[in-house]
């Protein structure tokens, strides 16, 4: 190998410095210059800063952004959060490997073009199963899209997704507004496209519209989103918008400026269709006509505080948010306020935290508040790293200002002058749209020395973090801003007596802060009015999985599982199917087509509430309200707000087993009952699901559960055996019948084979399909699987139009 | 000042005391890993758990600060259970053997590396004492004894095993022809009399151990030789009758009363009432038939007993309930005796017991010394008033078959390297067929200790001199832990009765560094505590140590994959003593190791 050139990172080293919290910066620049971390380089940074090797090989190690070794030209990330698990991520995993030829311990291909990397959450749950390629995600992936999805990149992907230029204004003989959804399942969907192509129509049609750029709207089931505002103010609401309807979209309801114009226009889209030559988009298709009915029932039931003015805000425009009484809670504070009534009022609203445990807040800041010390912090935790949650994301993206407001207030009552928003690295969107909005805020005298004309200073810094679930720890979280290995500690001391570098610090979550501004506006009566006695307010979850309509709700707490299943979510969908043409037809049927066949309707199991710390909540108790107690008691607990609703066809066992498979990867190492103990969990799990459990497993599971939650050091390992014990104490048939060497819903690899039933109609789709060759091709006969060569890869039966493959 | 309670007892200590402290203050011995005076508290071991105020949770008392008023529990089942759970837990994920393999291959459990390394060392004397602690007749096995040992050395899978069975003889001629032969020490009179029925290789065995432990020995044997079987199975090539009689002279030396010529026979136990406390049979396979005529329970083999006391009748099933040993041993198997039988024999005013080709029929002779040695303990805690347990199953952790590979980073640690040791390995298989005429370093006594003797394997062999003894013990690759003696996992697991195959897991791969001049480093024994990482930083070592990776992968490493030896370049010492298991040890630990050797067995004084 030749030498290498390690000028760059005498560079990086002189921009971001010599101290030792540079070291997770240090990295990241290293690893965008060389796409990995070479030994060389960390030396080099060694020879120039006070890092030592020990640290710096400590924290390269420890988190799972940073790679040492040289990878492919384009990385691919599947997506393995827990609506992606449930939609058969592992069959896409498998499916790109044998695509790529990738063996099941390598991740990267012969010819070096692609690396493949597991991905804990793209946090794009309603569009599982996602996979990401460099900058471009495909939602809606199968196994048998793979293919199509490589060549969509390799022809298209490069193009940048991402929205360039700023909103259009047109300042006189307006017509309207067109409002596109910009949160990242939107433009995961193509919102970016759909932009551009609207920008080109009404440029050709000369349309006076305006085109908006709008935060996510919560509806990620049906992006990407446009809305348009008729000059009436009248809006209508268009889902599933691709590129190419934009232009009727418009044109329906804009009118072109003048005949000619109209004529020409016509005229051109008209050739450009003869001659346009795209590949068929790889994720599916949804026509224009698909406007879902019950957005009103997905809407309805909602409270939108966190997200106040969904869907018509300009993420990034300052004077928008402001005309929507934006900083108005923290001028109030500032000049009528001060930090006794902010304390009191967030303490009388019984505001408790987002992140998962709900401490109440105002207690918190009241102890911040109360510490010694002229020096203290105020953080935004914006690692959110459950699987299968997406709101702080949405949130960060969406309302950027909101969340600087109400960090902005928490500093100036307890007293502190600096702030740090600590995001997690897979949120790119993110930290561009904060810091963004962060400049606007210095630029407009709302952050820096004197707020707002006051004598109160207060300045945030942005920091990423490097991919590591833990550090959503507020300790270990602490560990990493402080530039070490992300390790929790003991806890007490807390950081409220002694945090970042030692000093008194707040640390909240992003929804928490999110909810700030707006108790302090309306008043602390009017939130605590709100939900439950204990828990008040509203809370925002991802709703995604087996449901009609997944996204973001925000919803009063007390109110049930039930309501939100059934009322917002649609109830459980029905299977989702391959639209896809045989080409052997039978001979008999009418003009060469098949019949669909319905898959049987599916029935509500449970809903997994908090994610990996959180548990099941069985159907049997859908009508537990939303509140903090009420969850805890039947083994959940409120988490970070990821619900994702499970039909019969999941398998209990598996989304235990999924779980503490992810608790299990992110345990730092620190306690031997995290480390180790779940680990000896998991390799119980995977007995069971092998079909080699023993009786003696059960007993020995719930054993090491209840040790490991009694014992571990932080919150991760207390709360990583709650999936395990809600599935134990709800499902423990499922376990039995695991032992026996059964699996009920038909999930389990190792206990389950594929079977032809009689209703084959011999149409080989399933034999063209199938990655193992395990199908012979005989047409118009009765096909069989071999099950020697049969991986359970669900192709076959996906793609079945008669539903004549079986699980058994 | 603080004040509060551990376990219901008052205690008060200062400001910023931890519980452990407190604890400490109070005599309650609360086990520790990851705490270390001077370091900062990893909280990583997590086995000094103890429960706070009834709380469902605990709490690491070596980091948790003693508060006023505080509720501590600490000695009770539920914690002792965490404590055990984290010991166990670390022990499923500990890659070591304790103990090596040769170890658990001998059915005399002898101290195999020990003796290696006395022998490579040069000192003899030491030698013949740690093999004496459980083989009475080594230089008689040393010529008839198949080496079950040699079959699991390690070493066979690389360039043939040590030759264990010749160095143990060579230390045993050596023993025999010396001035002053090895007489071990015994205890005082106890006033309690044994007989032992049979003067063979269990009997001889059982006798030369009772009166180690103080009782008085009468040994009864129907010849008017003592010897048994060794004189009339079929090995008189390779078994002169002088090493024989030499060395059973050393047993008698203890003050064994001897009664040759004398024939007793089962039925006629209650003559032996008067004058003994208790009875060992080990008269041989005749036993079985006079067992039947005397309507005692027999099984195939021969006399009933239970398997782990040797014991007849009453007692049967006693060690096996105590839960705390690790079932093994199916030859001992027997099914327990019927109660009627059991009560006949539990009105004997004396305990029964039986052993060797008695409760056998066909055996090795390593075998019957190793019941001699076994049954003596039995006896002895009869004779004590003791419960009989009868002998104790030795902790240890067990890597089990290694690759060649893993087999190559072991050799890698030796004195010798696997490659420089080619010649030593040709004193192996090769040196021990060839025939020699003469032996310079031990003079050879009349009776020609050096006799040529076939063996199994080897044909017609030849024992080693001296020289060659100490360069083929030196051939040893240390199976054993170097932290047999200083092991704080160890030590605590045995307190605690974790069973370090708990839980099933796959192992990791065998890994040593052994590239420091003194320290060698084997990444499977850590248990990721990080205090020698600690101490590096604080040593201001240039390279120092640091955490590798996460999770459950994480390890201690020096960092960008250098070696130990750069990494501690002036630490390495104050590691080593930290390090709560031998994950960082001295490669020679010898002098770690107390001077008179405890057994093995003995897991805390």
């Amino acid at each position: 190998m030749s030498e290498l050139d390690l000028r760059p990172v005498d560079a990086i080293v002189q921009r971001l410095g010599r101290g030792s919290d540079a070291a997770i910066p240090i990295l990241q620049a290293i690893q965008s210059h060389y796409r990995y971390v070479p030994r060389e380089a960390m030396e080099r940074v060694c020879a120039l800063t006070e890092i030592t090797p020990a640290t710096i090989s400590g924290v390269a190690t420890f988190y799972t952004q940073f790679r040492h070794r040289p990878v492919g030209q384009h990385i691919i990330h599947i997506c393995h959060g827990t609506a992606c698990h449930v939609k058969g991520s592992e069959l896409i995993q498998d499916a790109f490997q044998r695509r790529l030829g990738i063996g099941p311990e390598g991740d990267t291909d012969a010819e070096g073009r692609f690396t493949i990397e597991k991905v804990a959450c793209l946090g794009c749950c309603t569009l599982a199963p996602v996979v990401q390629i460099d900058g471009t995600t495909y939602g809606h992936v199968t196994p048998t899209s793979v293919a199509n999805v490589l060549d969509d990149f390799l022809h298209h992907g490069q193009e940048p997704r991402t929205l360039s230029g700023g909103t259009r204004k047109i300042s006189d003989g307006e017509l309207g507004e067109i409002r596109i959804g910009l949160g990242s399942c939107c433009v995961a969907q193509g919102s970016g496209k759909v932009h551009q192509a609207i920008q080109q129509v009404l440029q050709e049609s000369g349309a006076p519209v305006v085109v908006k750029r709008v935060g996510c709207v919560g509806m990620c089931h049906q992006t990407p989103l446009v809305e348009l505002i008729a000059p009436t103010g009248s809006s209508t609401l268009f889902s599933k918008v691709q590129a190419d309807d934009a232009a009727e979209i418009v044109l329906r309801h804009f009118k072109p400026k003048g005949v000619l114009r109209r004529a020409r226009y016509a005229a051109s889209r008209w050739l450009d269709r003869l001659w346009s030559d795209e590949i068929a988009d790889p994720s599916i298709r949804h026509g224009i006509d698909t406007r879902d009915p019950p957005v009103c029932a997905f809407l309805g039931p909602q409270r939108h505080l966190a997200t106040e003015h969904c869907g018509a805000l300009d993420p990034t425009d300052l004077d928008e948010y402001l005309r929507h009484e934006g900083f108005a809670a923290l001028r109030r504070s500032i000049e009528r306020g001060g930090p006794d009534w902010i304390i009191e009022q967030i303490r009388a609203s019984g505001l408790r935290g987002r992140g998962g445990a709900g401490f109440p807040s105002g207690l918190k800041w009241a102890k911040v508040r109360a510490a010694d010390g002229e020096e203290k912090y105020v953080i935004c935790n914006g690692d959110e790293g459950d699987p299968g949650a997406f709101m702080d994301r949405m949130i960060l993206e969406s309302f950027p200002y909101r969340v600087i407001e109400g960090m902005t207030i928490a500093a100036l009552a307890v007293g502190a002058h600096e702030g740090l928003f600590y995001i997690r690295a897979e949120y790119p969107l993110a930290v561009k749209r904060i810091g963004e909005a962060l400049e606007q805020c210095r630029r407009r005298g709302i952050l820096g020395e004197q707020i707002l004309g006051s004598d109160f200073g207060f300045e945030i810094a942005v920091k990423e973090g490097a991919g590591a679930f833990v550090c959503g720890e507020e300790t270990a979280m602490l560990a990493s801003l402080e530039g070490r290995r992300g390790m929790p500690r003991l806890r007490p001391p807390y950081p409220a007596e002694s945090g970042l570098w030692g000093k008194p610090t707040l640390i909240n979550n992003v929804e928490t802060y999110a909810l700030v501004p707006w108790i302090l506006r309306h008043g602390a009566a009017e939130f605590a009015r709100l939900g439950t006695p204990t828990s008040s307010g509203t809370k925002v979850f991802a709703l995604a999985g087996k449901v009609r309509r997944g996204g973001l709700i925000e919803v009063p707490m007390g109110v049930t599982v039930r309501q939100i299943v059934e009322e917002i979510g649609g109830g459980v969908s029905s299977p989702s199917r391959l639209e896809t043409v045989p080409i052997f037809a039978a001979g008999s049927r009418e003009n060469g087509t098949v019949p669909f066949s319905p898959q049987p309707q599916r029935r509500f199991k449970a809903v997994q509430i908090g994610g990996p710390s959180g548990g099941c909540v069985p159907a049997e108790l859908a009508d537990t309200p939303i509140d903090f107690e009420a969850l805890a008691q039947v083994g959940a607990i409120m988490g970070s707000g990821g619900l994702v609703v499970l039909d019969d066809a999941d398998c209990m066992v598996d989304i235990a087993r999924y779980f503490l498979r992810f608790t299990q990867d992110h345990s730092c190492g620190k306690c031997t009952l995290c480390r180790i103990g779940t680990r000896r969990m998991l390799d119980i799990f995977d007995r069971i699901c092998e079909g080699h459990g023993k009786p003696r497993d059960l007993d020995d599971l719930e054993m090491l559960a209840q040790t490991v939650r009694a014992g571990s050091i932080c919150g991760l390992g207390r709360t990583a055996p709650n999936p395990v014990l809600s599935t134990l104490k709800y499902f423990r048939h499922e376990y039995e019948a695991h032992l026996a060497g059964r699996c009920p819903a038909g999930r389990c690899k190792a206990l389950i084979h594929y079977r032809v039933t009689d209703d084959c109609i011999g149409c080989t789709l399933c034999a063209q399909h199938c990655p193992a060759e395990a199908i012979a091709l005989t047409p118009y006969v009765k096909h069989a699987i071999d099950q020697e060569k049969c991986t359970r890869c669900d192709t076959c039966r996906q793609v079945c139009p008669q539903g004549a493959i079986v699980i058994e | 000042m603080p004040k509060l309670t551990i376990d219901q007892r008052d205690v008060e200590v200062p400001e910023g005391a931890t519980i452990l402290d407190a604890a400490r203050k109070l005599g309650i011995e609360i086990p520790t890993l990851c705490h270390r005076d001077g370091c900062e508290p990893p909280t990583s071991c997590l086995v000094c758990m103890v429960r706070v105020g009834g709380d469902h949770r605990l709490v690491p008392s070596c980091a948790t600060a003693a508060v006023d008023g505080m509720e501590v529990e600490s000695e009770s089942e539920a914690v002792h259970q965490v404590r055990r759970t984290a010991l166990e837990l670390l022990l499923s994920d500990h890659l070591g053997d304790c103990l090596a393999p040769c170890y658990f291959a001998c059915p005399a459990e002898m101290d195999i590396p020990t003796m290696l390394r006395q022998i490579a060392a040069g000192e003899m004397r030491g030698a013949i004492a740690t093999i004496k602690r459980d083989i009475a007749l080594p230089a008689v096995l040393g010529r008839v004894c198949p080496a079950p040992c040699e079959k699991i050395c390690r070493r066979g899978h690389l360039d043939g095993p040590v030759s264990i069975c010749l160095l143990k003889r060579l230390a045993a001629d050596v023993d025999l022809a010396s001035a002053e032969p090895y007489v071990p020490t015994c205890l005082p009179e106890s006033g309690k009399r044994a007989a032992i029925i049979g003067g063979g290789p269990s009997g001889l065995a059982a006798a030369y151990y009772l009166r180690q432990y103080g009782h008085a020995c009468t040994l009864f044997d129907e010849n008017r030789q003592l010897g048994g079987r060794l004189r009339s199975e079929p090995q008189q090539d390779s078994l002169p009758a002088a090493v024989l009689d030499a060395e059973i002279a050393t047993i008698l030396r203890l003050g064994i009363e001897v009664r040759a010529g004398v024939r007793i026979e089962l039925g006629q136990l209650a003559e032996l009432q008067d004058r003994f406390d208790a009875v060992l049979w080990a008269c041989g396979r005749t036993a079985k038939e006079q067992a039947i005529a005397a309507g005692l329970p027999v099984s195939q083999r021969g006399l009933q007993v239970d398997p782990r006391t040797y014991r007849m009748g009453a007692t049967v099933g006693v060690a096996s309930r105590s839960g705390t040993l690790v079932p093994d041993m199916p030859s001992r198997s027997g099914t327990p005796v019927p109660d009627r039988l059991g009560a006949e024999l539990e009105a004997l005013p004396f305990a029964l017991f039986a052993a060797g080709n008695a409760i056998r029929g066909k055996s090795l002779v390593v075998r019957s010394v190793a019941d001699g040695k076994e049954v003596a303990l039995a006896i002895h805690q009869y004779l004590s008033g003791q419960p009989i347990t009868g002998w104790p199953r030795p902790f240890s952790t067990k890597i089990g078959r290694m690759t060649h590979g893993e087999l190559l980073q072991l050799a890698a640690i030796g004195p010798l390297s696997y490659q420089e040791r080619a010649d030593a390995s040709s004193l192996s298989l090769r040196e021990r067929a060839r025939v020699r005429e003469s032996d310079e370093d031990i003079s050879s006594s009349s009776d020609t200790p050096h006799a040529p003797r076939p063996t199994p394997q080897t044909g017609i062999a030849l024992g080693f001199s001296l020289a060659e003894g100490r360069q083929q013990a030196a051939r040893c690759l240390h199976c054993d832990c170097r932290g047999l003696w200083t092991c704080k996992l160890r030590e605590h697991a045995i307190k605690y009765h974790a069973n370090p195959r708990r839980y099933e897991a796959r192992r990791r791969v065998f890994q040593v560094d052994a590239r420091h001049a003194e320290v060698i480093y084997e990444p499977g024994k850590c248990i990721d505590c990080g205090l020698c990482i600690q101490i590096a930083a604080a040593a201001g070592e240039p390279l120092g140590l640091t955490f590798v990776g996460r999770g459950f992968d994480v390890r201690v490493s020096a960092p960008f994959d250098r070696s130990v030896a750069e990494a501690l370049s002036r630490a390495a010492t104050a590691c080593v003593a930290a390090c709560p298991t031998a994950a960082l040890a001295y490669k020679d630990c010898s002098a770690l190791v107390p001077r008179f050797r405890k057994h093995p067995c003995a897991s805390t004084d």
